[in-house]
């Protein structure tokens, strides 16, 4: 049965069909969360490090791409995670208003799996000074299956 | 600059708990089912039992690196790894650095991730401003 929230559904199937190369994603905007910068440095041990100057850990935002991709597709089984790279540019700090976007770089078929890569970056949305530049690689799961 | 090797981590329901607070992912309508969280869809993509989210591993390297080499790291540092075997709940991991060339301009690591059986779940490289080092 279909659900009213699935009727009004206007974002596409993340299936490989709906994945192509050079797709731009987001922006999305978010503030630097102290809560967050807490408890991911707890998480990732390295609350003494970040926690006494409102630094972001490196990696704490890693996770932008599902906001990307949340944006523009529903559904799926998610992936597997394959490869990840950052450069970064400078900290990020509480209460510092960001912009992420990105791209789909790779959407393809190889030895039967299908991978996709999102290039994605975020700047200071007040300055407009760059943050960090990272990209994920992942492995599609299609039908809950590595496809 | 000799082999670095971190303190063990462990990677336990906790940790991986306290991970997914700390990250901020879509709203979702419905609970997260999915390979790090339910034993049929583990099954089903092909591991023994849930992994532990890729995420999480990478974050405790750059961590490493951060510890290691000072805040310095997020100004010009660089981090690119594969994740090459997954992680289940439970495992202990520890983070090596081995530096990979001479003085002069940034340094340039070999970087990988073993656990509690010695084998490598990460494997990469690191670039780290020299002024940090």
């Amino acid at each position: 049965m279909t659900s009213a929230m699935d009727a009004a559904e206007t974002r596409a199937l993340m299936c490989p069909e709906n994945l192509h190369e050079g797709m731009k994603l987001g922006p999305v905007f978010y503030v630097v969360a102290p809560a967050q910068i807490e408890k991911f440095a707890r998480a990732t041990g390295a609350d003494s490090i970040f926690l006494n100057d409102g630094i972001a850990p490196p990696t704490m935002r890693l996770q932008d791409y599902a906001l990307l991709i949340a944006k523009h597709f529903h559904g799926g089984s998610g992936g597997v995670h394959a490869k990840h790279w950052n450069e970064f540019h400078a900290p990020m700090h509480a209460g510092q208003a960001v912009k992420t976007e990105g791209r789909i770089t790779r959407a393809e078929r190889k030895r039967g799996k299908f991978y996709f890569e999102i290039e994605y970056e975020s700047h200071d949305a007040e300055s407009g000074e760059l943050l960090v530049r990272q990209a994920i690689t992942a492995v599609l799961l299609v039908e809950g299956k590595i496809s | 600059m000799s082999d670095l090797i971190s303190k063990p981590f462990q990677l336990d329901a906790a940790a991986a708990i306290a991970y997914e607070e700390g990250v901020e992912g879509p709203p979702r309508r419905t609970p997260r089912v999915n390979i790090h969280t339910d034993d049929a869809a583990a099954r089903k993509a092909g591991f023994r039992a849930p992994i532990a989210g890729g995420e999480q591993t990478y974050a405790v390297m750059a961590t490493f690196l951060v510890k290691s080499f000072g805040l310095d790291f997020l100004r010009g540092g660089r981090l690119q790894a594969a994740l090459i075997k997954p992680v289940f709940y439970g495992d202990t991991l520890t983070m090596h650095a081995r530096a990979l060339d001479g003085d002069a301009g940034p340094l340039q690591l070999e970087v990988w991730t073993e656990n509690q059986l010695g084998e490598r779940v990460l494997v990469g490289t690191a670039r780290v401003p020299r002024k940090s080092t």
